[in-house]
């Protein structure tokens, strides 16, 4: 039994609501006849302003160390109560919060029996306050800075909003230069706008931004640490030179390779995308045949000027394949109709005369702009055929495809083919995702923190995804993502502000840890480590957020969580039971 | 050069303006949260669950409600509208007139004790009129700030009478007749619109029977039927009384009209044979489509899980909702090799309505000076590389006011916009 307390007990009638279903004269005679408490008192509506004030006087009058309040839920009001309490000088988590309102008033008929157990749970409560602990909250610093993991689009524009004076951003990019596979477009749909201007303009905005520092052929090899304080290593081979590179380094490495140790705040993970390997879908004849294209050879095609057969010859007839590879990867790309429709712009107004037929299955054109673009389209002489079991063949050059769809059953006779195929994560989704101890759902596309509230966060914090490295999407959406991840980094890592950390958290005792790492496997927010030298799990209070999972499953009783501890738990229960 | 002020005006507490509201509080901007209704939550607050993992919306949105209330650097004004914009980035004068609640915030502790008494019965709008309230209301069970309004427009004692039977019952002098009617003159740098949107009139489609045939229900109402606490309490039941054996939910209504595909109505219908089946195991669905449209990772698998709930998913040409002799029947053509016409009958129709910019949004267009596109919906300051801008600079577009879309592509945008105004400091 801890040591002596003085503990105030303070009763709600919540106007009618408590006291027209509980008897309250009842309920305060009999707990103040208990012994161990020294105020007991009712008020009309304890949530009021006049009700806030009479229980921070009576806390300071009576030098109370323990609250117990009977009133609602801890959801309306246990934060308000917190806060008198703080305001009257005692430590908010000596106090203990009992809904008698939805738990007794308002759902027992009988006021006799409303009352028994309205005492019943105040007992129970003021039993677990008195094993309750001071918990203080704690902060640490946070670095600004943030390191943000390729260079394509999404990348680009999230760097730009990031740096600033007081913040710097590593742009780390893999290729030898940054833009991303938006670079090799054309143009943009639905408006057909030319796309190098855009791009080469935000690529030279990256440029001259002296806050961000470009790292191409670079790879990031290692990301250790949480929230505000990650260090991460870069490999990188890139020509030009930031720094000279020590000797030893040289020796160790060779000349081009080195490695960085950069001190971020925040990872950004702007990967991107690669495109379904057509060599899996034989049936198309990509590969095979000369004039079978993937969208992105198309595209490279278009943009390096002119549209024709390998044979040099410009084509006469040309199909668009849409969905090639939904059904392997399980999922509609939501990009592949759209850019697709723009192919048949590309060759319309390059050569006005070929006939382009449009292969799909279902139309995806969301959003205010779209199918305005697919009936624009659709006006320049382009067929569209509804198909499935779509079979290439060839004889002497000429392109057969065969399908089953409507409005015709007819094997279509064509010279060229584009496949356009779905969009998959990045090649090295896998290893960021386990270099980051962030997930991938089914489909291998890096998994948000919320599938609708959280978009571009992970369940690591201070990690994020953003454009396709979360799920395929359009370049408008992937910029919307990327000045996402900016505002949620903007918002919680502040220059020079500390960061509040949960006060609630997990720990593990040394002395009673077996070392099993059960929990490291159950936690979700990559919170705990095993310490090998002392083959034990250890709790790191920055990561934690107190859910309780580790608790659960600990097999040998080592984790604990504080505010909820096997022994308040337990001394509620008792006196609830008695 | 003067000083930029960095409080923020957010228009509009749905998912989008809450979660833009709650990321500036958090960086210590002072934000002003204008909503025109009396409660927070916008239209998500009317589903009983969202796609494609069903989790519960009530429960997903409570906790940010309640944060809502409790920041100190967010100022919520419900049945508030603004009214004059003036000024340019880092400097804005907004004018907001928000109607007086007749009912104290503070005092209030939402027992709903006021109602009873009260002699007026009108339809519950957000209940889609499928139930009736009273002239203190909240629109719901569980809606947020949980204190009534009273709606003066059928209040017995604003039309003269001597009636204060509300403020008899109050246990906690929180009504208050003296209120009045206010106009705020606020000062913000930056301007989040996030207004949302409304649904299509399926009135405007009158081949579908909407309005006409009594089992012919919109998205919202069948939304409102299935919520636990909405007019029905969840039991899903046509307007006799009786259970439906069979049902039909129609796609892209009025995607023809509006010239656009929404985007999600493929997705919330599939929710509704989930719905369906949850309730009514028995029952028989058929869905009715034109293109199905269900992009990204995790919709597809959605899909492919209502088809084993038995759903005949029906691609369509044409297709209309009539009475033969007392039984709904729909006509239709499918869309295939060999389009004969075909009938079904059926015991309700539900129709998922295309989304179009709230009825608001031309007059706050004009209000605040930002151009619409030809949809009605706001125009961005660049539809592809800048879609939360607008073109006016320090304004911004958030959600379904930009365009038709998602909860998850909504939320991106309110924390795009966010990015945009922290890091044009």
């Amino acid at each position: 039994m801890p040591m002596e307390e003085k503990i105030g007990v303070y009763v709600c009638e919540c106007g009618p609501n408590i006291a027209d279903k509980v008897d309250i004269d009842k309920v305060v005679e009999t707990i103040s006849s208990l012994p161990s408490v020294n105020v007991v008192e009712r008020h009309k509506l304890l949530c009021s302003e006049d009700g806030k004030k009479f229980l921070k006087e009576s806390i300071q009058k009576n030098e109370l160390t323990r609250i117990v309040v009977a009133a609602c839920s801890p959801k309306q009001h246990e934060v308000t109560f917190m806060r008198v309490c703080e305001s009257a000088g005692i430590n908010p988590y000596f106090f203990q919060l009992t809904n008698i309102r939805e738990q007794c008033a308002w759902i027992i008929d009988d006021k006799e029996e409303a009352t028994e157990r309205t005492i019943r749970y105040i007992r129970a409560a003021i039993r677990r306050v008195l094993y309750h602990k001071a918990l203080e909250k704690k902060e640490i610093e946070a670095n600004p800075d943030v390191l943000v993991i390729g260079g394509g689009i999404a990348g680009i524009s999230a760097s730009l909003l990031l740096a600033s004076g007081d913040r710097k951003v590593y742009l780390i990019e893999k290729t030898k230069v940054v833009g991303g596979k938006v670079r090799e477009f054309a143009k943009l749909f639905p408006r057909m706008e030319p796309c190098s201007d855009i791009i080469s303009q935000k690529i030279k905005e990256v440029e001259n931004n002296k806050n961000i520092e470009v790292h191409t052929d670079s790879e990031v090899s290692e990301v250790l640490g949480f929230l505000g304080n990650f260090v991460a290593k870069v490999n990188t081979s890139e020509n030009k030179a930031i720094e000279q590179p020590s000797e030893q380094a040289i020796k160790e490495k060779g000349l081009e390779n080195k490695e960085l140790e950069l001190k971020v705040g925040a990872v950004v993970v702007a990967t991107g995308f690669s495109m379904l390997d057509l060599q899996q879908l034989p049936q198309y004849g990509y590969g095979k045949y000369d004039n079978v294209y993937t969208a992105l050879e198309f595209e490279k095609m278009n943009a390096e000027g002119k549209i024709l057969l390998k044979n040099g010859k410009p084509p006469k007839q040309i199909a668009i394949i849409h969905c090639v590879g939904r059904e392997k990867v399980g999922y509609c790309s939501r990009v592949c109709c759209m850019y697709s429709l723009k192919f048949a712009n590309y060759i319309k107004s390059k050569l006005p005369s070929v006939k382009v037929s449009h292969l799909y299955t279902d139309l995806t054109v969301p959003g205010k702009t779209y199918q305005k673009f697919y009936e624009q389209t659709k006006e320049k002489d382009v067929e569209f055929i509804r198909a499935q079991d779509i079979e290439i063949t060839e004889s002497n050059g000429q392109l057969t495809i065969n399908h089953k769809g409507t409005p015709n059953l007819k094997p279509l006779n064509t010279d060229m083919v584009i496949l356009s195929s779905a969009i998959t994560p990045s090649s090295d989704a896998h290893k960021l995702a386990e270099m980051l101890n962030i997930s991938q759902g089914d489909n291998g596309f890096f998994v948000e923190e919320h599938p609708k509230l959280a978009p571009v966060s992970t369940s690591m914090e201070g990690i994020f995804i953003t454009g396709c490295a979360q799920g395929p999407k359009n370049i408008s959406d992937s910029i919307v993502q990327a000045q996402a991840v900016a505002g949620k980094i903007l918002s919680s890592i502040i220059p020079g502000k500390k960061l509040e950390l949960e006060v609630k958290t997990s720990e593990i005792s040394e002395a009673l840890c077996i070392g099993c790492q059960t929990c490291l496997e159950v936690c979700s927010y990559g919170a705990i480590y095993f310490d090998e030298i002392k083959r034990v799990c250890i709790v790191n209070e920055v990561l934690c957020r107190g859910c309780g999972n580790c608790v659960g499953s600990c097999p040998s009783g080592a984790a604990s969580s504080k505010h909820f501890t096997t022994t308040q738990l337990h001394q509620e229960v008792v006196e609830a039971l008695r | 050069m003067k000083e930029k002020n960095g409080n923020v005006l957010i228009i509009g507490a749905g998912v989008a303006g809450m979660e833009a509201s709650l990321l500036l509080a958090n960086s210590d901007k002072k934000v002003y949260l204008v909503e025109r209704t009396s409660y927070t939550g916008g239209n998500v607050i009317k589903f009983e669950k969202v796609f494609s993992n069903m989790e519960c919306a009530t429960c997903m949105l409570a906790p940010k409600q309640q944060e809502l209330l409790a920041n100190e650097n967010i100022e919520l004004l419900t049945l508030a509208e603004v009214i004059d914009v003036k000024g340019s980035a880092g400097d804005f004068t907004v004018k907001v007139r928000k109607k007086a609640r007749y009912v104290d915030l503070q005092n209030c502790i939402g027992c709903s004790a006021c109602f009873e008494p009260c002699p007026v019965s009108v339809k519950n709008e957000f209940e889609e009129g499928l139930s009736e309230r009273k002239a203190i209301y909240v629109p719901c069970p569980g809606a947020l700030p949980n204190v009534p309004a009273i709606d003066t427009e059928n209040c017995v004692r604003f039309k003269g009478k001597d009636c204060q039977l509300c403020k008899e019952a109050c246990m906690f002098e929180a009504i208050d007749f003296d209120q009045k009617d206010e106009e705020l003159k606020l000062k913000v740098g930056a301007i989040i619109v996030a207004t949302g949107f409304s649904t299509f009139d399926s009135k405007k489609t009158p081949h579908l029977g909407y309005g006409k045939l009594a089992d012919v229900y919109t998205a919202f109402e069948f939304e409102r039927m299935f919520a636990s606490n909405g007019p029905t309490e969840g039991e899903i039941k046509l307007r006799n009384g009786e259970t439906p054996k069979s049902a039909v939910i129609i796609h892209c209504v009025g995607r023809e009209e509006k010239g656009y595909c929404s985007g999600v109505c493929c997705m919330y219908s599939l929710k509704f044979t989930h719905y369906l089946k949850e309730k009514l195991p028995e029952i028989k669905i058929a869905e009715f489509y034109s293109d199905l449209c269900i992009p990204g990772k995790s919709y597809q698998k959605f899909y492919e899980e209502t088809k084993t709930m038995g759903p005949e998913i029906i691609r369509f040409n044409e297709i209309e909702v009539v009475n033969a002799n007392g039984q709904l029947t729909v006509n239709y053509k499918p869309d295939t090799l060999n389009p004969k016409p075909q009938t079904l009958n059926t015991d309700m129709v539900i129709l998922a309505p295309a989304i179009e910019p709230d009825g608001n949004a031309n007059k706050l267009a004009e209000v605040i000076g930002i151009p619409q596109d030809e949809y009605g919906f706001f125009a961005e300051g660049h539809p592809e590389i800048d879609s939360v801008a607008t073109q006016k600079e320090g304004i911004f577009i958030a959600g379904c006011v930009q365009g038709p879309k998602d909860i998850q592509d909504s939320v991106a945008q309110s924390e795009a916009a966010v990015g945009k105004i922290l890091s044009s400091r």
